[in-house]
């Protein structure tokens, strides 16, 4: 994977104008309108002053006062029309984004989809999508203002070339350091924004730990390191900000000083008549677009430092989309923003009828160490039971994950019904296959979206996967049963239900092939027993692939799979295994101890 | 409104230390104000001079000023936002603090039905916004408040009638603002409440991507966070739309001035009462006035942010843990008495009512090992909980060294009942602050002393960097196993008089277990200890047995005694396991 140069901002703001052309031609259109109306307003007062000194008729104060109104109700109207075409183009600005990158994320191997911690991805969504929103949503100000710009520049011209060519000077000036100061701004922003995420991710992972929190009565401790990281976090924005209000005073000096260059070049000929003179009402709209003009470089500098930490956010969404060029979160995408979206589709069997998963010479290994799986064999068939098992650390969750597709394997083959597959990620999903974490998430939704996972699943096929994975006497006590809201995470649920509930899920996709985590953590051995009777009882035509080291799985299995460092050692019955394998026996006397206390 | 009262209320205390800071930023602010309203008056005097013919010698000075005075003026700005982000940053952080705290402090049952996305959000996005809103606060709302006063005041000044005007229509449009301002904060709550739901989503998904991509589940959860955004659009729409009515609101304001200037500026005049360069000075303060008008209805914008976040902060802190922490008893040395006395429980929230513990009663002596054995949800680890008081029972009391669990200082209970249970939390720090949760005060040479003891050197000695080995959050790069060994080091380092241990070994392969069965061994010597296990090689250490069905005790006794009867629950268990036993 090459490296690829990060893009400038201008290459970014085509991507995200080309996916809504229209909406960001309309913006560009009432923006331009909204920021050049004023100089309307700087021709009616100059005319005003004119006539004052020339002795004003009433016809002309009736004259000015209508052309105000006329003004400020125009642009009222554009404000409105601009305002909600604005809304509308940046929210789907920042959807297309976040759907990019969910979609990205959701493509990656499930067990390696991102590096960052939960709260850093939060951030990825949240704040670093509002990064690049916000220069975009300037740009088009900052057209209007460069319009804007342009024309007073030009008016200026008309009234007097010399005044005109000294304001110009400290324009330039004044944008040319602050383009020069976009390094210094951008490693500030940076800064900030490590020390935030430092923060959110440090929050993120102790609430996801209260209860360890509480119980090691270690508050204290965990308070001061919080607030460690809040003082380098004050540190890098004080900075931050206050360099961004130093390069604010910098652009608004130069209409300060265009203002005293005014004064100064118009010292002497204020109201003298001829060519070389310039009117009261000349000066009065000198002054006037001056403020145009501050306005419009105001917009350059928040767009430069915008722009600078828009890209240093596309940098990061891209490391989260790791391998994919940055475009690929800028893609148009159907946001489901008017009508609702198709029901998901179901992944459907390319392989009907299960026959045979065979895995040859799989090997993965953990970026950066050792550890991993090397040319692992394996061979499954319908109707099989097959357990692996081996010690911590032997591979056995990894195999799992790597044949699913959950951890992208370096080398080997997974073959399905003879048939070798390509990703197996797309492939092993129901009703092929489905799959039981260790340690199973559920979602904030209702019980019954978690088990269903939005497939219309008949009743008697989702009371038989509740009845299986022994849930039934869980949901009939539920208050709301199937419909009870399980929390965040499925915290209102006990760990033992939140396992069984992951096992029901499995179930009601009716999979052809069924693969379990060691269960063994949340259900004890008689729950587990219960589980397979029922399972092989009710769906015999399934094969199951299961971690488990208890005696109960390993005596019932047609194989068993003996792991050691990565490597499979031992194949075959648990009545041979015991006889030929040491590594088996170890495990073997350990689960047989299990049941028979000493 | 503007959330001023209420801001301030709920930062008085946070902002006391800063006073002197404070004053200083007012004494600058004040300043800037100002040299920004002098400087109109150096361009009116320059017009009427100018127009009266003087020479360039007296017009130029009055040039050179008003740039002088522009130029202090921003430095002094650029002054008053250093300020303004110091102070705001400082006194959020206490804020940030305080509230983490007692976020940390309140009941499980709080933090059951909150995410950490969420809490990321109370604690960290709204206070932040109140941050903000301290430094948009002070010099965007209040300096430009004060600078619309002096104009006014000015004006006033040149003309009590053009003042009078103004300030009128300054006072409606203000009062507009305010009426427009009542009608948007609700659609800023929605906002924000369908933006906390978006990010809680995010959060989620993220954590189970392995469940969601295994089972099939991209296309039904995309549908979901589509559903989110498709709530969204209207809301955000809406809020622009707010927006736009307040700019227009000002824009009002903006016309009916210069209105007035037009036509009381011309009559004035001509009647003599102004000089030309006044009339000027008046559409300047005009133009004056409008901008400040224009920064305090954007930070308007701003503030209905802050408005929303100040009431859920408010509402954050003034929750309370349904477990109340003024326990005076302070436990003694060494193994310490549990008992449980007639308890009676039930989590009463969204799960259920169902009571979980039916007067369970029963007495371990100090220094004792109860192996606590029953079926999945059948109670034993809400004992656990109830020991280390996570949660209160509604009847009986558990009583550790002979006082209920309320009248224990909580720091000091939790200091001395330490519990160990399935899920080991791993935080993306060094392997030393894992181990330490974070306690700077536990010295390296305990802390390897410790780790001999569990005969995690070897371990210890492959990683990188030793203790500094920084590990990633959820599995941290380490096995079940390896976590779990990691949690017991956390135990040993507390020295607890008691020790419970929840299912602790229950994701140790059986090799792997024996790696530590001397460390646990050595744990629980000289210490009161309860091991929950659904396996009965777990409890073979155990002194005493209670077995546990649907809430109640249905045996309890020493272990020997229970093996020696035939007719125990116990010795039926040992011959044909535990589901016909206990079914």
């Amino acid at each position: 994977m090459t490296t690829q140069r990060q893009p400038g901002f201008g290459r970014i703001l085509m991507r995200m104008g080309r996916v809504q052309p229209w909406r960001y031609g309309a913006a560009l259109f009432l923006w331009t309108a909204i920021w050049t109306m004023p100089v309307l307003v700087g021709f009616i007062t100059a005319h005003f002053f004119d006539e004052l000194l020339a002795g004003i008729e009433s016809s002309t104060v009736v004259f000015v006062v209508v052309a105000t109104f006329a003004y400020a109700a125009g642009r009222s109207v554009a404000i409105f029309l601009g305002m909600r075409n604005h809304g509308s183009l940046l929210f789907r600005a920042g959807a297309t984004i976040r759907r990019n990158l969910l979609v990205r994320i959701f493509e990656m191997p499930g067990a390696a989809a991102v590096e960052e911690t939960p709260g850093e991805i939060v951030s990825r969504f949240r704040d670093d999508v509002e990064h690049i929103v916000e220069p975009f949503d300037i740009s088009v100000d900052l057209t209007g203002a460069l319009v804007s710009g342009t024309i007073s520049f030009v008016i200026f011209w008309t009234i007097d070339p010399v005044i005109t060519i000294a304001i110009a000077i400290p324009v330039l000036v004044v944008g040319i350091v602050s383009t020069q100061m976009g390094g210094v701004i951008r490693r500030y922003r940076r800064a900030a924004r490590e020390a935030t995420e430092a923060i959110t991710g440090f929050l993120g992972e102790t609430f996801a730990a209260t209860q360890a929190v509480k119980v090691a009565g270690t508050e204290g401790p965990m308070l001061d390191r919080f607030m460690a990281l809040n003082a380098v976090r004050k540190r890098m924005m004080v900075r931050d900000r206050t360099l961004t209000e130093v390069l604010h005073a910098v652009f608004r000096n130069t209409l300060n000083i265009g203002t005293g260059l005014i004064l100064l070049l118009a010292a002497g000929r204020l109201n003298e008549g001829g060519s070389t003179g310039i009117s009261l009402g000349e000066f009065a709209l000198f002054v006037y677009l001056l403020h145009v003009v501050a306005d419009a470089s105001y917009f350059v500098g928040a767009f430069i430092a915008r722009a600078k930490q828009g890209s240093v956010s596309v940098e990061k969404i891209t490391r989260t989309m790791r391998g994919e060029p940055w475009t690929r979160a800028f893609e148009k995408t159907d946001l489901w923003l008017d009508s609702e979206p198709p029901a998901p589709e179901l992944p459907t069997s390319d392989h009907p009828g299960f026959e045979s998963l065979e895995v040859r010479g799989l090997s993965y290994t953990y970026p950066g160490s050792d550890n991993g799986i090397s040319d692992v064999d394996l061979d499954i068939r319908r109707g099989e039971f097959v357990v692996v098992t081996g010690r911590i650390g032997s591979g056995k969750t990894t195999l799992l994950r790597t044949i699913l597709g959950l951890l992208p394997a370096d080398a080997g083959l997974v073959i399905w019904n003879g048939e070798a597959i390509d990703d197996p990620a797309s492939a092993l999903v129901p009703p092929n296959a489905a799959y039981t974490p260790q340690v199973p998430k559920l979602f904030s939704m209702s019980l019954r979206d978690n088990l269903d996972l939005g497939a219309d699943v008949s009743d008697h096929l989702m009371n038989e996967s509740i009845y299986i994975a022994t849930m039934r006497h869980d949901v009939d006590l539920m208050p709301e049963g199937l419909e009870t809201l399980v929390g965040p995470r499925g915290v209102r649920l006990s760990g033992g239900q939140i396992q069984r509930s992951a096992s029901a899920r499995m179930l009601t996709r009716d999979p052809r092939l069924l693969v379990l985590d060691d269960v063994s953590s949340a259900l004890d051995v008689e729950t587990e027993q219960i589980l397979w009777n029922r399972l092989f009882r009710a769906r015999s035509e399934v094969a199951a692939l299961v971690v488990s080291h208890r005696h109960a799985a390993l005596a019932r299995a047609d194989r068993v799979v003996v792991m050691e460092g990565g490597r499979v050692v031992a194949v075959g019955p648990a009545a041979e295994l015991q006889e030929s394998s040491e590594a088996f026996r170890a495990i073997w006397e350990g689960a047989l101890s299990a049941t028979t206390p000493g | 409104m503007i959330p001023v009262r209420a801001y301030f209320r709920l930062f008085k205390s946070y902002l006391r230390p800063y006073k002197r800071r404070a004053w200083l930023l007012a004494a600058v602010l004040s300043t800037t104000i100002g040299l920004q309203l002098a400087n109109p008056q150096l361009i009116r005097v320059f017009i009427d001079r100018t127009l009266a013919g003087d020479p360039t010698s007296r017009l130029v000075p009055l040039a050179i000023g008003f740039m002088v005075i522009a130029f202090s003026h921003q430095l002094l700005l650029v002054w008053a936002t250093y300020l303004a982000e110091q102070i705001g940053w400082s006194a959020t952080n206490q804020l940030r603090a305080e509230l983490t705290d007692h976020v940390l402090h309140l009941d499980m049952g709080y933090h059951k039905g909150t995410s950490p996305g969420e809490l990321i959000e109370r604690i960290d996005g709204d206070v932040t916004a109140l941050s903000n809103f301290f430094s948009s606060m002070i010099i965007k709302v209040l300096g430009n408040g004060v600078l619309l006063v002096g104009v006014l005041v000015l004006v006033w000044l040149e003309s009590w009638i053009v003042g009078a005007a103004i300030a009128a229509f300054t006072a409606l449009t203000f009062l507009g603002l305010f009426r427009l301002h009542g009608v948007t904060v609700p659609w800023q709550k929605a906002i924000r409440a369908t933006s906390a739901e978006m990010y809680g989503f995010i959060g989620e998904q993220v954590d189970g991507t392995e469940d969601i991509e295994a089972n099939g589940a991209t296309g039904f959860m995309l549908s979901r966070f589509d559903g989110i955004q498709r709530k969204w659009l209207p809301q955000i729409v809406l809020g622009w739309t707010g927006w736009a009515m307040m700019w227009s609101a000002s824009m009002a304001l903006y016309f009916l001035s210069l209105m007035m200037g037009f036509i009381l500026g011309s009559w004035l005049f001509g009647v003599g009462t102004l000089t030309i360069g006044s009339v000027y000075l008046v559409f300047r303060y005009i133009e004056m006035a409008h901008w400040p008008i224009d920064e305090i209805r954007e930070q308007l914008v701003d503030l209905q942010k802050a408005g929303a976040s100040i009431d859920r902060v408010g509402d954050l802190l003034a929750r309370e843990s349904k477990i109340a922490d003024d326990g005076k008893v302070q436990l003694g040395e060494g193994p310490l008495r549990l008992t449980f006395d007639a308890v009676t429980f039930s989590y009463d929230d969204e799960a259920g009512d169902e009571t979980v513990l039916h007067e369970v009663s029963f007495d371990v002596a100090p220094g004792r090992v109860v192996g606590l054995l029953g079926r999945t949800g059948s109670g034993k680890s809400t004992m656990a909980r109830l020991v280390t008081r996570l949660y209160e029972p509604q009847g009986g009391a558990v009583l550790v060294g002979g006082h209920p669990t309320w009248d224990i200082g909580l720091q000091n209970l939790r200091a001395r009942v330490a519990m160990v249970t399935q899920d080991v939390q791993l935080f993306r720090a060094s392997v030393r602050d894992n181990l330490t949760f974070f306690d700077d005060s536990i010295s390296d040479e305990r802390l390897m002393d410790v780790i001999q003891r569990l005969e995690l050197d070897e371990w210890l000695a492959s990683l990188p960097r030793g203790l500094d080995t920084m590990l990633e959050s959820g599995s941290g790069g380490l096995s079940a196993g390896q976590a779990q060994l990691l949690a017991f080091t956390r135990v040993f380092l507390r020295d607890p008089g008691v020790v419970v241990l929840d299912e602790a070994s229950s994701r140790l392969d059986p090799a792997t277990e024996g790696l530590i069965e001397k460390a646990v061994d050595h744990l629980l010597e000289n210490r009161t200890a309860i091991l929950i296990a659904h396996r009965l090689a777990t409890v073979a250490r155990a002194d005493d047995i209670v077995i546990l069905e649907d809430g109640r005790i249905i045996e309890q006794g020493e272990r020997a005694a229970l093996m020696a009867d035939e007719d125990s629950v116990f010795a039926h268990l040992l011959v044909a396991g535990m589901e016909e036993a206990l079914a």
